[in-house]
């Protein structure tokens, strides 16, 4: 067997001074679909935000391993060319950056960190648009700079069409229904399931369960307090939409 | 300047402080001159047409005629007649004291230190003057952990004589930790309209940490009158200052706000409304200085219009290196009524931090056609649809006074107009 | 030596000195400083009639009254006048022999913006262009194309020979003179610069550009150009390189004039990248440039587009005088200021004209250690009735140490006009880079992947092979400002 994709230790990490996360395990291999669930403020983001290397956060202690490498080494461009990829929460507006040379800059970044010639730009706006149609976003949203004047659920869709595109080994979805009615949700799914295969993995963190109807995960950890409390299967999460979190929190 | 300075005994020169400040305020007057078209800061506004009839000031401790002025609503009132301080009658709430400027220097020495600091001699040439007629005006100082409810409000009242009067009032506002109190200033005439005088009016405002003031104004000189004020504000921790001005009356007239927000999460709204008519000249200048991080300010400051008048808006944000966090939004519109109608503006960002956020906005217009067609179509008359969108139009800014009495109060005076 | 100094005894007293002098100056040996004398040997020695070096006289006459600016927030040592050398061009007494002897960066700068061996050569100064470009038959080629339509397109020394009556007119009716202390020096001591004339009815059937990217010649210090568009004509102007030129002149003191008559459009575009000083802010050329047009028929439209990188100190308002009924004036500007540059630009919109429009949308970026204002002016005359401004100013902010300032004044004296100004200052935001960097887009090339999104409004404006080489540039400004 092969080692696993991600290892988290023991992980305590933080921001602004405030310790959220605290002692943290968890092990993903290719192929799995793992879920976070946890209540609203339990620290989720912080989670994908610590793994992503977003600046201002930061490890107090434990290690994790991503494809055997130190990841908390990797600047946050070294962890997506690595092939890490986090479905924002609240992606952010930049302004006069078309999505075409936004993910073209992207693709051949991520290229020529592996060693692999650059995409033909015809090819790839072709290959782009298409992948984008499938999620509902057409040629003329395309066009537009990256997130400005996008509706939450376009938002969303736009994440999945930079998913679909970048073709991570592990994609970190964070509360990535939020904002999304049930037509949304699905085309949003059903990309994401497109994507998944035997040689990479996905991490689903989210509040809701009506998620996970659409993308079935293997595993369903509970996150409470800083760290899982219950691992179960996909039922763990029927339970928890009908019982509530406060049963888990009390467990700890 | 014939006449601005002159040779007068005034109280307290056997104090040497007293003697000192007086005498490098004559001279930094002397030396900075009445600002020309060529002076920056001026250039909009040129005093210097308005100084070619000589003024005096002449010390009169003779007259004190209580007034009669009564503003709509309650408030613990101080009243200025001609420049002179009427003694205080009502009594006030604990934490807070009142006295005439002259005896808190005189008897309270600590005082001394928070004159002049803020409104420096050498960058303003009326600040000089004001300081070397260093003599009337009030103290007004907060204790801490105060509330005061009811606003204290000063009017200044000036009964026209033919004489070209000169009034150089100082007030120092001192509010310190945890406190709290609304501060309205009123500046009315009585007599008549056309008599000239220059009032010129120098407010240095310390608010410590925490402590917060309300700074409303209304400025209804008479016609042929200058009006000059500068209120100087130093912002410390928490603490924050809201002012608003409305100006309508003078010839020649300019509000400046110079603000220090000298410490973390230190709060400045500035905001000022000038309607105006005739040959006026209503200058407002702002100054907001971002010295420490965390800092914030709004200004909201709209204007109209008439006859041949000049609206002048000069605003300034500035942010020290260092300032990050900041955040600094001014807006500032106009609207001409009038083919000889002129407005001014020189909005300024002086930025020398990069985590900051600061915009600003200006922009000119006209009345609304349509809006006067539709309103007029509907049986009101140009002149009644033309006063409701002007007072339209300044509702907004006018709304952001935190109390109903105090708008009430200035939409009235909106529309009094004693000197047409 | 002992003749610089008889030279400067002679000043006043006029011609005594005179034959010694230009036999000074076929030996190529000018000497420096600045009296009537220097101005007349100037004209002299190009050969101008009469009327013109009495106007060089009357501007130096007048220039002597007059004191440099100070209002503007620069800062920079200051330049001894008499210290200069007014017509050779020092350039060719040290021009490297060849690419070997050329600095490094610069070098490094072409590779990345992908020029020519052979241009590299000459924008380095190691050949000129005649040696390398059949530059006389690519004129003529372009000429003739041109003169068939009636365009007359040279330079405006040749102007002066062979088109006295269109100079006469035009020179100087744009910015007089007496307009500047910079202004005045140029019309003084003015030694070259370019001269179009478009016929009524004609759009140029290229951009000037071409022809000048080639053609540019070391027109020194006093560069001085005059566009005039007739009724009815359209021209696209472009000045400048994208490359950065190699350039000894400490002093630029520029002058463009543009007269655009009924009907007719000019487009002038810009990208200056002089050399900008080291980063410890030593050399670097100082950039005094009065750029003016005068929409004077009606609807006729200027637009100026620039792309600021280069200098070490800039000092440039290009200004549209909207006289015509129905003419427009428009301004796109990105600046770029790093290490320890400092700029002062912006522009003026003079409304007169009724119906008159302007736009100014201006973009500053600063890094390093560097200082940055934007200083405009929009004025609505009594006349000018229905006029409308639109101008939206935003500043980008790169690290602590820099700064940006923002000057816009608005005299309103019609009620009918309607202005608008924005003006916004921001960093890039830690949200954006770490967007950019999550997907794999390393930090310095999100850092210009955001500012160039940030001067797309300008850019856009630029034509189309030149905005490609301009969003280089604008990267290879801001190297070594991130992290």
């Amino acid at each position: 067997m092969t080692a696993p994709l991600l290892e988290i230790e023991d992980l305590y990490a933080g921001v602004d001074g405030k310790e959220i996360i605290k002692g943290f395990n968890l092990t993903i291999n290719a192929g799995e679909i793992h879920a976070i669930m946890g209540p609203n403020g339990a620290g989720k983001s912080t989670l994908s935000n610590v793994l992503c290397g977003k600046p201002g956060y930061y490890v107090t202690s434990g290690n994790v391993r991503f494809k055997g490498r130190d990841l908390l080494k990797l600047s946050p461009e070294e962890r997506a060319c690595e092939g890490l990829f986090l479905s924002m929460q609240y992606p952010v507006e930049i302004p006069g950056v078309p999505i075409t040379s936004f993910l073209k800059h992207a693709v051949n970044a991520i290229r020529s960190y592996k060693g692999e010639p650059e995409l033909d730009t015809m090819e790839f706006i072709k290959m782009v648009k298409a992948e984008g149609k499938k999620l509902g976003l057409d040629n003329e949203m395309i066009k537009r700079a990256v997130n400005v004047g996008f509706s939450g659920g376009e938002k969303k869709r736009l994440e999945t069409l930079q998913m679909s595109v970048l073709k991570p080994s592990l994609a970190i979805l964070d509360e990535a229904d939020s904002g999304l009615d049930i037509d949304a949700l699905r085309v949003v799914a059903e990309g994401v399931n497109a994507l998944h295969n035997e040689n990479n993995a996905l991490l689903v963190i989210t509040h809701y369960q009506r998620l996970l109807n659409h993308i079935v995960p293997d595993f369903v950890h509970v996150y409470a307090d800083g760290k899982i409390v219950k691992t179960g299967d996909k039922t763990l999460a029927l339970e928890l939409e009908e019982k509530g979190y406060a049963g888990f929190v009390k467990e700890k | 300047m014939d006449g601005l300075i002159q040779d007068i005994k005034l109280i307290g020169e056997e104090i040497p402080w007293l003697k000192e400040i007086r005498a490098k305020g004559r001279n930094a007057f002397i030396k900075q001159g009445i600002p020309t078209p060529k002076t920056e800061a001026w250039k909009y506004t040129k005093p210097n047409r308005f100084f070619e009839t000589p003024f005096s000031y002449t010390p009169s401790n003779l007259i004190s005629i209580s007034s009669n002025i009564k503003l709509p609503f309650d408030c613990y009132q101080i009243n200025f007649t001609n420049g002179v301080f009427n003694p205080f009658t009502s009594s006030l709430p604990q934490g807070i004291e009142v006295m005439p400027i002259i005896e808190a220097i005189m008897f309270t020495p600590k005082v001394r230190e928070k004159i002049s600091n803020i409104a420096k001699v050498d960058e303003n040439p009326f600040v000089a003057l004001n300081t070397g007629y260093l003599n009337e005006g009030v103290y007004i100082h907060i204790s801490s952990n105060v509330d005061i409810k009811k606003p204290l409000t000063i009017v200044y009242e000036t009964l026209c004589t033919d004489r070209n009067d000169m009034y150089n009032l100082r007030n120092l506002i001192h509010v310190e930790k945890n406190s709290s109190v609304q501060i309205v200033e009123a500046f009315y005439y009585e007599g008549k309209v056309k008599s000239s005088y220059f009032m010129n009016v120098v407010n240095e405002i310390y608010l410590e940490e925490n402590s917060h003031l309300r700074h409303y104004k209304l400025q209804d000189e008479a016609f042929k009158s200058a009006h000059i004020a500068f209120n100087a504000v130093k912002v410390e921790d928490n603490a924050s200052y809201k002012s608003f001005c409305l100006q309508k009356g003078a010839d020649m007239a300019r509000n400046e706000s110079y603000v220090e927000l000298s410490e973390k999460g230190a709060h400045a709204t500035v905001d000022s409304a000038y309607i105006m008519n005739g040959w006026a000249t209503i200058d407002t200048t702002t100054n907001i200085n971002h010295l420490k991080p965390y800092t914030t300010s709004s200004q909201l400051v709209k204007g109209v219009v008439g006859g041949q008048a000049k609206g002048v808006f000069q605003g300034k944000i500035h942010i020290s290196p260092n300032a990050v966090k900041t955040e600094g939004y001014q807006l500032h519109k106009a609207m001409l009524l009038t083919d000889d109608a002129e407005v001014d503006v020189k909005p300024e960002l002086e930025i020398f931090a990069d985590d900051v956020k600061c915009s600003h906005g200006s922009a000119c217009g006209e009345l609304d056609k349509e809006q006067l067609f539709y309103m007029q179509s509907r049986g009101i008359s140009e002149d009644e649809a033309k006063q409701m969108l002007i007072e339209a139009y300044l509702n907004d800014v006018i709304a952001k006074v935190d109390d109903e009495k105090i708008i009430e109060w200035i939409k009235l005076s909106l529309n009094s107009n004693k000197s047409e | 030596m002992s003749k610089e100094n008889e030279i400067n005894l002679t000043d006043a007293s006029g011609d005594k000195y005179k034959y010694g002098f230009v036999t000074d100056i076929e030996a190529d040996t000018i000497p420096c400083g600045l009296n009537a004398d220097i101005i007349r040997m100037i004209s002299a020695k190009k050969g101008e009639p009469e009327w013109l070096c009495e106007w060089r006289l009357k501007a130096f006459e007048f220039w002597q009254t007059m004191k440099e600016p100070s209002w503007a927030k620069l800062d920079y040592e200051k330049i001894d006048y008499q210290s200069l050398s007014y017509y050779s061009a020092p350039k060719q007494k040290v021009a490297p022999k060849s690419l070997e002897e050329v600095d490094k960066d610069l070098l490094e700068t072409y590779e990345k913006l992908g020029i020519p061996l052979k241009e590299q050569e000459v924008l380095a100064g190691v050949v000129a262009v005649d040696a390398v470009f059949d530059s006389v038959s690519v004129a003529t080629t372009y000429r003739a194309k041109l003169a068939e339509q009636g365009v007359i397109f040279c330079s405006i020394s040749e102007a002066v020979k062979e088109h006295p009556e269109l100079v006469k007119k035009y020179l100087g009716s744009v910015v007089p003179y007496t307009d500047n202390f910079y202004a005045c020096l140029n019309s003084a001591v003015f030694t070259d610069g370019s001269f179009v004339y478009i016929p009524k009815g004609v759009k140029c059937p290229m951009e000037l550009s071409t022809y000048f990217r080639i053609n540019a010649k070391n027109t020194g210090q006093f560069e001085r150009t005059l566009i005039i568009a007739d009724d009815d004509s359209y021209v696209s102007y472009l000045e400048g390189c994208t490359a950065p030129q190699r350039d000894e002149n400490q002093l630029h003191a520029a002058i463009v004039e543009i007269v655009v008559l009924n009907n007719a459009e000019v487009k002038y575009s810009t990208v200056q990248n002089w050399y900008p000083g080291d980063a410890e802010g030593k050399g670097g050329v100082y950039n005094f440039v009065t750029k003016r047009a005068a929409c004077r028929g009606e609807n006729s439209k200027i637009s100026w587009t620039q792309v600021e990188t280069g200098s070490a100190v800039t000092w440039k308002y290009p200004s549209c005088v909207l006289q015509g009924n129905n003419s427009s004036g428009e301004f796109y500007s990105v600046a770029i200021t790093n290490n320890k540059q400092q700029a002062d630009t912006g522009t003026k919109m003079i409304h007169i004209g009724k119906n008159t429009t302007s736009k100014i949308i201006s973009k500053g970026i600063s890094a390093g250690f560097s200082n940055q204002t934007y200083r405009g002016l929009v004025k609505v005359s009594p006349s000018a009735d229905n006029a409308r401004n639109y101008t939206q100013c935003d500043s980008l902010l790169i690290g602590t140490t820099c700064g940006s300032h923002t000057v816009p004044y608005i005299e309103n004296r019609n009620k009918t006009a309607q202005l608008e100004h924005e003006a916004t200052t921001s960093k890039i935001s830690d949200e954006q880079l770490f967007y950019c960097m999550s997907r794999g887009i390393g930090e310095e090339e999100a850092v210009s992947l955001i500012v160039n999104g940030f001067c797309k409004e300008v850019m856009q404006h630029l034509p189309m092979e030149f905005a490609i080489e301009a969003a280089k540039l604008i990267n290879i400004s801001l190297e070594g400002s991130v992290g």
